[in-house]
């Protein structure tokens, strides 16, 4: 086994890292600040990737193609917030509904195309896969690393405003929000199209990074949104008290899954099993705190007896 | 936190089926293939076929199934330039948009894939890419698949294209052959299903509005076939399919390439670039071999389809 | 002032668990009325401060609060005329958020929610002198999480978030039966002071008689959706819970039950 591969591999399991952990941050959003389930992110990780692409094909510049890719996330978010609030949809049902006409959507951008490369020769693109072992600006490890930066700040900003303070106040306890004037319907909307705005970001920048959109490319992203999110609770959960380490500590979260990937592959595993994988991944970050209260509960009640 | 990580170590090792060791040879090829699917499983068989036969023990392959996600072709690719394999091996459209986004220095030769132009964002398109890719393609000859339409079904108006939306092959096909079928006098009408969930429905809609149907090489297709055969054959609508494996399962004739002698056709490619330095930019992307025009028996004696005698039945 | 009238509310209709909960009441307060609500099982008086509170639409009549209709705003909209403490201590704060948060976010309620400071440093001083006049140190542990105080100390938080911005109308929904007895009448005491203090139009649901008697100018006693009983003034000052008993036997036919009312 030759281990400078490996190491040779890491900068595009970090940059892959990256990318996914701009989407997770959207997913913790969701799932962590408003305690809701979104499944939309499924489709609006291929949305971002199919308006970014297909605009920057027309000739629009990267930069406004990016912004619009976030606007039709912000879209996507509105949908399913619609779904949950004015219709009174459980909100995973809501999620997944709004993810099966992006289905639909998303072929309509792509001009009913299932597939849109764009050639990296011929267009700025913000991060390129060919670019992550230079050492120079263009790597996508750099751009990435700004990228999140940037939106970590503004996302520290924002949560601490009286709106942001109001969209934290829903998702920690909905009556209480109500009853101190706060239209949870109107946050949860809100909480949605941010959420699924980043997700588009972390969408458009894959496709740079990839070089493609596909229709499927954002089959099964909750999970590794998911994932990087658990994985981060349990390896940083004691050390990032503050609002902006746990974002980065979600971000280092979609890091670590990536890395475990590429190890793993390197110490040769069958890729047919690679989904197997991620799921025991998932369940077992999942299952350790759970794990952990079990076991230090029967530690304690030993304890206890032994004092009494 | 300890306990996770030797957790997580643990389940890695035991799921570890097999350590590739290589060392000593000569050549290096990784093979990235989008899904376990019959016919991508062919041409990398093929291939590896060619390459053996050329080489024999001085090429190893490191083949790894993407198992149909697109994003799990990025990460390796990833491993494959990082270990600096000689050659990439992409089988199928986004495995060889996850290559060439990684790497523009090794040589990377794809197949499965219908059309480069579209797949690499290429405008004008010479036949071969001027970057460090070429491969095959399996683009069924279309016009002759709508020659053969018209050969038998001459007095159709009505031809009903059935595909998967997911797929960008089956569009490609779809556009060309509607310009064939328009000349040739028929009216076409596009069908679209996203997943194996709406085949029947949109099926039974395009028997309801068509005279003829025509599936093109489609992965989603090829694993219903029998769902399709369960609306067809009741409507007696005949099926034109792009591929053996649609025919034999719902069709009543098609012309067939061999995905086995695609991949074998890329093997020899992989071998004049390997062993004789070819130059991939300048290498035109090739197409299937030979064509052989099949029927299904059972299909055309149900519906009654007559079948001139220089085509050959599906075994 | 608070005008209730001719309020409707049935739960579950036209089902097996059909329950008429508001069954035509009316109630009228003035603006310095301090009033104790008791009653028995089911007889509407959490149902009532729900309804006023606007928590789901009401079937049929009016609510109006100093000359406003709120009888169809929905909830977030009747907030900036209430303030609410909750019988579970979960319910009126936000245990994952510090208790300056829960407080900033209180002194907003009404107010539209920009993209200023969530809390400013003079809010912060405030509030600390605020918590201090409770007595339980919790101005020392502003940046705690509020999931981490006790139930009574919860309570006397939102209790400070309820009137921390003056509201038009207190509404204190059993707010210290969760409580053990000590901290219950911690809770209570300093609900009164603020009461008094602001001057604040205030409805007290309790299920404890002497509680009840004690606190408040006024008290109501509902059954069945209405109120039955209304005593003020010099009339409330002589009630035991004894005459309480026999005056609810009195009006309603039927013997007093309540579960958790505690008569002595």
């Amino acid at each position: 086994m030759n281990f400078s591969a490996l190491l040779n591999a890491m900068p595009g399991a970090v940059a892959q890292g990256l990318i996914w952990g701009i989407m997770a941050i959207g997913v913790y959003i969701t799932y962590k600040v408003l305690d809701l389930a979104d499944l939309t992110v499924d489709g609006s990780m291929a949305t971002g990737g199919a308006v970014c692409v297909m605009l920057m094909l027309n000739g629009v510049n990267v930069w406004l193609a990016l912004l619009c890719a976030m606007l039709a996330g912000m879209l996507a978010g509105l949908l399913t917030g619609v779904f949950h609030t004015a219709m009174g949809i459980p909100p995973i049902l809501a999620g997944i509904l709004t993810q099966l006409s992006l289905y639909s959507i998303n072929l309509a951008i792509m001009d009913f195309k299932a597939n849109q490369g764009i050639n990296v020769t011929k267009y700025a693109l913000i991060v390129s896969q060919r670019n992550v072992r230079t050492a120079g600006l263009n790597n996508p490890i750099l751009t990435a690393l700004l990228i999140l930066a940037l939106l970590i700040g503004i996302l520290y900003w924002f949560f601490g405003t009286e709106l942001g303070s109001a969209l934290r106040a829903t998702g920690a306890n909905e009556a209480m929000s109500r009853a101190q004037g706060i239209n949870t319907n109107m946050a949860k909307i809100l909480g949605l199209m941010i959420s699924n705005s980043i997700v588009a970001l972390s969408s458009a920048l894959l496709s740079h990074y990839q070089g493609f959109v596909d229709v499927n490319m954002g089959r099964g992203a909750i999970v590794i949104g998911l994932a990087a999110v658990i994985i981060s609770e349990v390896i940083f959960g004691k050390l990032f008290r503050n609002f902006a380490l746990k974002l980065t500590g979600v971000a280092l979260g979609a890091v670590i899954y990536y890395i475990v990937i590429q190890v793993v592959l390197w110490l040769g595993l069958n890729t047919n099993l690679l989904k197997l994988l991620s799921a025991l991944i998932v369940a077992v970050f999942l299952g350790i705190p759970y794990w952990k209260a079990h076991f230090s509960a029967r530690y304690a009640g030993k304890g206890g007896r032994g004092h009494a | 936190m300890k306990k996770a990580v030797v957790m997580i170590l643990a389940l890695v090792l035991t799921l570890c089926m097999c350590a590739g060791a290589l060392a000593e040879e000569t050549y290096r090829v990784g093979v990235c293939q989008l899904v376990q699917h019959v016919a991508l499983d062919a041409a990398t068989l093929g291939f590896q076929d060619a390459l053996t036969e050329k080489l024999g023990d001085k090429v190893s392959f490191d083949v790894q199934n993407a198992s149909g996600d697109s994003n799990t072709c990025s990460t390796i690719v990833n491993n494959f330039v990082s270990a600096d394999v000689d050659l990439i091996m992409a089988n199928a459209t986004p495995a060889l948009q996850a290559a060439v986004a990684a790497t523009d220095s090794i040589p990377i030769l794809g197949t499965s894939v219908t059309d480069y132009a579209t797949a690499l964002d290429i405008s004008d398109w010479t036949g071969a890419t001027g970057m460090n890719v070429s491969g095959t393609s399996d683009l069924a000859p279309l016009q002759q698949q709508a020659d053969m339409l018209h050969e038998l079904f001459p007095d159709a108006k009505t031809v009903g294209l059935l595909y998967c939306s997911a797929e960008p092959n089956s569009k490609y096909q779809v556009d060309v052959i509607t310009e064939a079928l328009t000349a040739l006098g028929y009216a076409c009408v596009e069908y679209t299903f996203a997943d194996s969930n709406d085949v029947a429905s949109v099926t039974q809609s395009a028997c309801d509005g068509c005279d003829v149907l025509y599936i093109p090489t489609d992965n989603t297709a090829a694993s219903c076939t029998e769902a399709i055969r369960n609306v067809v054959e009741p409507a007696l609508k005949p099926v034109i399919a792009g591929e053996e494996g649609i025919c034999a399962g719902c069709g009543v004739a098609t012309l067939s390439i061999s995905y086995y002698d695609l991949g074998y056709a890329t093997g020899e490619m992989a071998y004049e670039v390997l062993a004789n330095g070819a130059d991939v930019a300048s290498m035109a992307v090739r197409f299937a071999p030979n064509v052989t025009r099949e029927y299904n028996a059972e299909m055309c004696a149900l519906l009654g389809v007559q079948i001139p005698e220089d085509y050959v039945a599906i075994q | 002032m608070l005008d209730l009238k001719n309020l409707k509310k049935t739960f579950n209709p036209k089902t097996v668990n059909e329950k008429v909960a508001l069954d035509g009441l009316n109630l009228h307060l003035e603006d310095n009325d301090f009033v104790t609500v008791i009653g028995g099982n089911g007889a509407g008086k959490s149902t009532m401060l729900n309804a006023i509170a606007g928590v789901w639409p009401i079937d049929q009549g009016s609510i109006v609060i100093d000359g406003t209709d709120v009888s169809h705003l929905p909830e977030h909209r009747r907030a900036p005329l209430l303030g609410r403490v909750f019988q579970d201590p979960m319910t009126g704060t936000a245990a994952t958020m510090q208790i300056e948060e829960n407080l900033a976010l209180a002194a907003r309620r009404g107010d539209k929610r920009t993209l200023k400071a969530g809390i400013t440093r003079a809010e912060r001083a405030q509030y600390r002198d605020l918590l201090a006049t409770l007595g339980l140190g919790l101005e020392d542990r502003m940046t705690a999480k509020v999931g981490l105080l006790s139930g009574g100390q919860r309570q006397a938080l939102t209790l400070l978030m309820a009137t921390l911005k003056k509201p038009r109308l207190l509404l204190l929904d059993e707010h210290t039966a969760a409580l053990d007895p000590r901290t219950a009448e911690k809770v209570l005491q300093l609900s009164e002071k603020i009461v008094t203090e602001n001057r604040l139009m205030t409805l007290m649901v309790t299920h404890n008689m002497r509680d009840a008697i004690r606190y408040g100018n006024r008290l109501i006693m509902m059954n069945d959706g209405k109120v039955i009983l209304d005593i003020a003034g010099e009339e409330k000052k002589r009630l035991t819970v004894e005459n309480l008993m026999t005056a609810f036997f009195k009006a309603s036919g039927e013997e007093f039950a309540n579960d958790r009312a505690l008569l002595s």
